[in-house]
């Protein structure tokens, strides 16, 4: 993860539906406009399509389709959220969540957020954890580990 | 990325495109030479009979799930063991050798055929991409499909 200075984390706010993500910058490889995506035929809900990016056809996840939602689709100031591919696969293997809107950059010792009780949080095996702003707003952080598993299940 | 040394088949099924490697044989048949399955229970759309033996032609659609067979013209039939197996399309095409670019493509999730992924490549051109069939796993799925 990225640290400036000395103990700052630095991480990204990606507004979700109803909720946001929040992923350390450094995993992010970047942020792109929506463009079409071309549905991969048989592939999970979650799964809206991919996008070329780089030469490269990366997938597009809805996150609320882990969350246990109905899987969100790109509206009107979506951005697509390219990550790094996840520790241990191929360096060919981005993927990208879709975000509602142009994601945050925020820091974790920023004044007023608030470690999330576990109440709070929703139930799901693909949520690590959660920081709450002093307005009551949550902020999720994925489990990676979970998700990847669930991405590559071979 | 360097141009790929394969050469691929583009394929319009559907109403959707997706490449396949030239690797295995294949025909392109017209549908006179077919004849029209009219079993209302099978997915098989139009059968090819060759010295008495016949193989099945599916109608996809863009989810390559059977469908209907509609306002077709031709089929392309794919070599394969126990039988060789066809795919109704709307278009097919030889690309030139050395116009694609393949990249690597893992898809997402659980494989749908006991095969693999259906796919395991991409051609992307800017934001747009065309998916490139893994050819074992797309004949097994197509006999998976049944009679």
């Amino acid at each position: 993860m990225r640290r400036q200075n000395t103990d700052r984390l630095y991480v990204l706010e990606i507004p979700l539906g109803n909720t946001s993500l929040l992923l350390p910058s450094a995993k992010i490889a970047e942020v792109i406009s929506i463009g079409r995506l071309a549905p991969v035929p048989y592939a999970p809900d979650w799964l809206l399509g991919v996008t070329g990016w780089r030469s490269l056809a990366v997938p597009v996840v809805s996150f609320e389709g882990f969350l246990g939602g109905h899987r969100m689709l790109p509206g009107a100031g979506a951005k697509i959220v390219v990550l790094y591919p996840l520790t241990g696969r191929n360096e060919w293997e981005f993927v990208s969540i879709l975000s509602s809107a142009e994601p945050r950059p925020r820091s974790v010792e920023e004044a007023g957020l608030v470690t999330a009780q576990e109440a709070d949080l929703p139930n799901s095996p693909y949520v690590a954890g959660g920081l709450k702003t002093p307005e009551g707003r949550l902020l999720i952080v994925p489990d990676l580990e979970a998700l990847k598993t669930t991405f590559y299940p071979f | 990325m360097a141009p790929s040394q394969h050469q691929y088949l583009r394929l319009v099924i559907g109403g959707s495109t997706f490449l396949l490697p030239s690797v295995m044989r294949y025909t392109i048949e017209q549908r006179d030479a077919l004849s029209e399955n009219t079993a209302s229970q099978s997915p098989v759309a139009a059968w090819r009979t060759v010295r008495g033996t016949r193989w099945p032609a599916y109608s996809l659609g863009p989810d390559l799930a059977t469908r209907p067979a509609g306002d077709w013209h031709r089929a392309v039939f794919l070599e394969a063991r126990p039988q060789n197996v066809g795919i109704i399309v709307d278009e097919v095409q030889l690309l030139p050798r050395g116009e694609t670019e393949i990249a690597k493509f893992t898809p997402l999730g659980p494989a749908p055929t006991r095969f693999g992924h259906l796919f395991d490549g991409a051609w992307v051109s800017g934001r747009d991409v065309t998916l490139v069939f893994e050819p074992t796993a797309l004949i097994g799925y197509l006999q998976s499909l049944g009679e």
